[in-house]
């Protein structure tokens, strides 16, 4: 943890935080020498005088107390927090940086909780440390200087109060602890199940399992309350028990102080002082031992953020780019191998097409035959690990990733939109798209009608993940999104699988009929066999290579994959021959 | 994935619930009372809690006042001694009452051992009293979840019902297992602390309770505006989390339409929204305890300068002034106490009032209708007259009739969004029709109990819903009572089985959630052998339009086809073959039924099913 906060913690700051709390301290232990003080020569003289005397003096003690207070909320407020805000930008930056090898090694749900939840735990374990932690090995010292100062002979309680305490202390968290760490595995599982009843209710209904999932959630339920049964039961002995250790010093501070001042080895007022003391030792103890459940905790939180910010993004731009020209327009891979991260076989290998500008390239093959990973080498999510990815020339390692991007719209499988309008969706490539473009863009993409019903237009809401809309609207206005964005070369990567025979048919007639379009590439990818037909160049991809390439016509003569993909659909297809 | 900011421990070690301010209840007592109700197993146990409670807070009260004896008891004997030494004798111990003094001490350390053992016990009862309350409140709601029509499940999101079931009871549980008790020690300390003072003196109590209202202005003018920057930094975390969450999740998005600058400089502006309204909550709540001693400390020192007059002027003994500076010190955290616990108490009550909501929603109906069954008919299935529309909303149907005979396969077509789920809505009766009549093998099925009516049907469904558990366990959904032979075969019928070999642990594979495990194709195909061990007569199937390899769509249409063989089925269709294969296809738009025939009745017809037939050649060279 420490690696991760000394650049970052400002040092004035945190020294300001210590001193303010230094003097809150000494502060606060003067005050019981003040009443002792109080009773000692003012109430045992009967000098009225000297108690109004000392008591100015508390009353100024406190407001030098409360002032240093102050000084060190504020100070370790704006640290902690700060610490935390400037965290959460670097690990933003970086993830947002971050090439797709890199998400896929961390994962997409993990570096969330880095960047979110593992930020907070240091903030909040900061917060913590400048308030709390740093007070307690500072009263300790102090309240022990203090004790021992008052009487040496009464210190000898704490040989007896101190192991006990210890002892007491390590065997409630010991038990503590981890069931607090089972109690969240049970709670998530309680969710879970709950949950699942949620989403699968017509299932549950339909297969007439409600008591099965009824039992389910009832064992869920069972265990974790059990858990909590024990740990709120260790809890119910712990504060009786630290209770009672202290009670018992202040006894125990009394049957030896009384003895001592019999003999005149000491005097009332000490004693009293000297609880007041103890007391804060003993207090001083707990709080430290606060140390060994909040720190271990940061201390994961760290070593996980830690990662994050270490790990180098594989995909930079070069060091003198080139300049893209963007008169006319092609695609070229020559000769492409492509191997995942680690990985022992080739993704992709000996890969070579060529388009030019209003030609369509399509890509069919069956899962995990590489044809994802090939549109995604385009805008260089991925690089290639030997052989070349060109656009209009130029090799795509040589120029910008933002001038590459610029000219590469692409339509992921999985279409995402945003929370937002429709029209701040729409803009997301093209921040100076007008609404007659994007209205151009929704009708190619059979996406405007639905947006029409909403009666909303372009001011219609998406929520987060575009989830108010059905999975082939969503495609379509990722597909519309691509479109309002004026690349040069457009990339479908299976972006019409959740559509209807009509829709999709219409779709590509008039991305086909769009001027715009005349001189772009168009690359799609599909699993249809009615989808890639009519396209200028056939790529047929199998287990990575390349099983075919050429129009229909040829392919059907000679490629067998293709065949095979062909005969398949037929068999459904049926009419289809007409 | 994680959303909600870190909550304070379930009742460990302290630390304040700061997001739950804001929420208020509509009608506190009778909440309140129904709340208790809840409790009327545990009314013994309660009245233990409470006058253990209270027995041992007046302990732990009563205390230092006895203690403080001791140290009176020890003074005398130093005065006596000095007075001694004064009159020139020679003194080699104070002449201290040890005896006395033995004496108090064994009875303060009766009265704390006492006190911890009667809290411990109270606790200990409360924990069992609270955990068990939830526990019964959970179970209530999960079996009410079974009763609830689907409608609700349709017009209530998934993210409110769970809020309710697990926030909303958390808060519950939390205030059970701590604040009540709290509630009771903190009026017990402050009555009981008020009470020891004026035994005491009056005097100082007057003089005490003089910064009672300086506290509650500290109380009153600091926790607002905590409550109102920690709303606020509530707000801004809420925002942050969704947008990191958003980010990653399209990063793809992210780097292909170049928006890497525009999102961090967003997500700065939003951060440096969030440091600030967190530096100034973290700021407020940290300065009322400072603040509190404060005042305490002004407090403690008035009485030290009246009380050591009044032992100098021998009004008041040492021990007592000791004692009544011992409970200046304890008597403002109660009050403190109470006013955060009035607040928490009321957004528990509001949370339970969320919960009772829910218990309280209508049962599904047990429609019986007056429509005779009709012996041996020869249909397995009869829609007639059928109407019906969503609750709210225009009928959707207002005449529907057809005629399915066993064995016989219906498709449902339409375009995308054309609401062809709601045949099956109403065949498996997730929604009951609101004129005409369904008829199974001759008996309307609002006459059957809806298990005996489901237990004739199976579903495919596209969303691939499994459990978290076993492969195996998942198989056996579908039927209770299938033997391990019935399930093996289902899965080899459904081309499960293939694949389950080869996972290193077999049919005990867990599913995970995601189920990131295993492939989309996959599921589907499980959900196939489900449907293979339930063995129905009539079959509900939504065929897979997703993307899905050729070799497992191939095996999915291939099981699929295996399990339509002989029994009655309703398709939503999407493949030719199955569309012309059909007895009778019913062509949906908008939410209502346009048209039903067979294929080529309705290509006859050239309506709309004729139209939508013939627009997928449009454009694309013939195969």
């Amino acid at each position: 943890m420490w690696q991760l906060v000394k650049h970052r913690l400002p040092i004035a700051g945190v020294t300001g935080a210590v001193l303010f709390m230094i003097v809150q301290v000494i502060a606060n232990l003067s005050l019981p020498k003040l009443t002792a003080d109080i009773v000692n020569k003012g109430i045992t003289n009967g000098d009225v005088d000297l108690i109004k005397q000392i008591g100015i003096q508390m009353i100024g003690v406190s407001l030098i107390s409360i002032v240093a207070a102050l000084g060190n909320v504020f100070l370790a407020s704006r640290i902690s927090q700060g610490l935390g805000r400037d965290l959460r930008n670097d690990v933003f930056s970086k993830v947002i940086n971050y090439s797709n090898d890199e998400f896929d090694e961390v994962g997409t749900s993990s570096l969330i909780t880095r960047t979110t939840n593992d930020v907070l735990q240091i903030q909040n374990v900061m917060m913590m440390i400048l308030r709390m932690m740093i007070m307690a090995p500072i009263t300790l010292i102090g309240a022990s200087f203090l004790a021992y100062q008052r009487d040496h002979q009464l210190t000898k309680i704490f040989i007896y109060v101190i192991p006990i305490l210890i002892v007491v202390i390590a065997v409630l968290m010991g038990s503590a602890v981890p069931l607090f760490k089972k109690m969240q595995k049970l709670t998530d599982r309680l969710n879970l199940v709950f949950r699942e009843g949620l989403t699968g209710v017509r299932v549950i209904r339909a297969f007439r399992r409600d008591t099965f999932e009824q039992d389910r959630f009832d064992q869920a339920n069972t265990n974790y309350t059990n858990n909590a049964l024990r740990v709120f039961s260790i809890l119910a002995v712990m504060f009786p028990m630290m209770t009672l250790i202290m009670s018992g010093t202040n006894v125990g501070i009394t049957w030896m102080g009384a003895n001592l001042i019999a003999d005149q080895a000491t005097q009332t007022g000490n004693m009293i002082a000297f609880m007041t003391y103890a007391m804060q030792i003993l207090m001083s103890f707990l709080m430290l031992s606060m140390v060994f459940v909040f720190v271990p905790r940061a201390q994961a939180a760290a070593v996980r953020i830690n990662e994050v910010l270490a790990l180098k993004t594989k995909i930079v731009d070069p060091k003198k780019p080139e300049a893209l020209a963007t008169e006319t327009t092609s695609l070229k891979l020559d000769h492409v191998n492509y191997r995942y991260r680690q990985a022992e076989n080739l993704a992709l290998t000996d890969i070579n097409v060529s388009v030019k500008g209003g030609e369509t390239l399509a890509i069919i093959g069956g899962t995990g035959s590489g044809k994802t990973t090939l549109v995604n080498l385009i805008p260089r999510f991925y690089d290639v690990e030997t052989g070349e990815v060109s656009i209009n020339g130029v090799n795509i390692k040589a120029i910008n990733k933002e001038t590459l991007r610029d000219q590469v719209a692409l339509v992921p499988q999985k279409a995402l939109l945003f929370k937002g309008t429709l029209r701040e969706n729409m803009k997301y490539g093209n921040e100076t798209a007008t609404d007659d473009a994007i209205w151009h863009a929704l009708d190619i993409a059979q996406a405007s009608d639905f947006i029409k019903e909403t009666g909303k237009g372009l001011d219609t809401t998406v929520e987060q993940g575009g989830n108010n809309f059905s999975g082939g609207q969503k495609q379509r206005l990722a597909i519309a999104r691509a479109l309002v964005k004026e690349a040069s070369i457009y990339v479908f990567d299976d972006s019409f699988s959740a559509l209807d025979f009509k829709t999709d048919a219409n779709l590509r007639q008039q991305l086909k009929d769009d001027p715009f379009m005349k001189d772009k590439v168009t690359v799609i990818v599909g699993q249809r066999v009615s989808t890639v037909a009519s396209a200028d160049a056939i790529l047929v991809l199998d287990n990575g290579k390349m099983a075919g390439y050429g129009t229909h016509e040829a392919l059907k003569q000679n490629s067998p994959v293709y065949q095979d993909i062909v005969a398949s659909q037929i068999r459904e297809g049926g009419a289809a021959n007409a | 994935m994680p959303k909600e900011a870190p909550k304070a421990n379930h009742g460990g070690f302290g630390g304040g619930r700061a997001g739950l301010s804001g929420s208020k209840p509509n009608n506190f007592w009778k909440t309140t009372l129904r709340l208790f109700s809840y409790m009327r197993r545990y009314y013994v146990g309660l009245a233990v809690v409470l006058v253990f409670a209270i027995a041992s807070q007046i302990f732990q009260i009563r205390t230092p006042k006895i203690l403080g004896e001791a140290t009176t008891e020890i003074f005398k004997g130093v005065m006596t001694g000095t007075a001694q030494q004064k009159a020139g004798l020679t003194v080699d111990r104070y002449p201290i009452d040890f005896d006395k003094i033995k004496h108090i001490i064994l009875i303060v350390i009766l009265l704390y051992v006492l006190s911890a053992v009667l809290s411990f016990i109270q606790q200990f009862i409360m924990t069992r009293i609270s955990q068990r309350t939830v526990y019964y409140l959970r179970k209530d709601l999960k079996q009410k979840m079974r009763q609830l029509p689907i409608s609700y499940y349709d017009t209530h999101e998934n993210g409110d019902i769970m809020s309710r079931a697990i926030n909303d009871m958390d808060n519950i549980a939390n205030t059970l297992q701590q604040n009540i008790t709290q509630l009771i020690t903190s009026t017990v300390t402050l009555i009981g602390t008020i009470w020891m003072m004026l035994t005491i003196s009056w005097k100082l109590t007057l003089l005490a309770l003089l910064i009672v209202p300086l506290s509650l202005v500290v109380v009153g003018v600091v926790a607002p505006r905590s409550q109102k920057y920690f709303a606020a930094q509530q707000k801004s975390l809420g925002l942050l989390n969704n947008k990191v969450e958003e980010t990653y999740a399209g990063h793809i998005e992210t780097k292909s339409f170049n928006h890497e600058h525009k999102d961090i400089s967003e997500f700065k502006a939003e951060n440096d929204r969030l440091y600030t309204a967190s530096w100034k909550a973290q700021m407020v709540s940290g300065i009322i305890m400072p603040l509190m001693m404060f005042v305490n400390n002004l407090g403690y020192i008035l009485i030290a300068i009246v009380g050591g007059t009044a032992v100098t002027n021998g009004t008041i003994t040492l021990g007592n002034i000791q004692a009544f500076l011992q409970y200046t010190q304890q008597f403002s955290q109660p009050i403190s106490q109470l006013a955060n616990l009035a607040n928490t108490i009321q957004a528990t009550i509001a949370s339970a009032e969320r919960i009772f909501e829910v218990l309280d929603e209508p049962d599904m109906p047990k429609t019986k209708v007056d429509i005779p069954d009709v012996t041996d008919d020869q249909r397995k299935i009869a829609m007639s007259h059928v109407q019906f529309g969503y609750d709210g909303q225009d009928l959707l149907m207002e005449d529907y009739n057809l005629d399915v005979n066993p064995g016989e396969m219906v498709a449902i077509v339409g375009p995308t969004g054309a609401g062809k789920t709601t045949i099956i809505n109403l065949l498996e009766r997730f929604y009951d029709i609101k004129g005409g009549s369904i008829k199974l093998d001759g008996v309307d099925t609002r006459n059957l109990q809806r298990e005996e009516l489901r237990q004739q049907f199976a579903m495919v469904l596209q969303d691939t819903w499994l459990f978290t558990g076993s492969i195996y366990d998942n198989l056996k959904y579908g039927r209770e009572d299938a033997t391990h032979d019935e399930i093996i075969a289902a899965a080899k019928a459904a081309h499960v089985d293939e694949f389950v070999r080869q996972l290193p642990d077999g049919y005990d594979t867990i599913l995970n959630e995601e189920a990131s495990n295993i492939s989309q194709g996959q599921r589907q195909l499980i959900t196939i052998a489900r449907a293979f061990v339930a063995d129905p007569e009539i079959l509900i199937l939504d065929e897979a339009t997703s993307s899905v390899d050729t070799r497992t769509e191939l095996q999915i249409q291939h099981a699929m086809s295996k399990l339509l063989k002989g029994r009655t089925s309703f398709v939503v269709a999407h493949r030719l073959s199955t569309i012309q294969d059909a007895d009778n296809i019913i062509v949906m738009n908008h939410g209502s039924i346009v048209e039903t025939g067979t294929h080529q009745q309705l290509l006859d017809k050239k309506g709309f099913y004729a139209d939508l037939y013939n627009s997928q050649f449009t454009g694309s060279l013939a195969i």
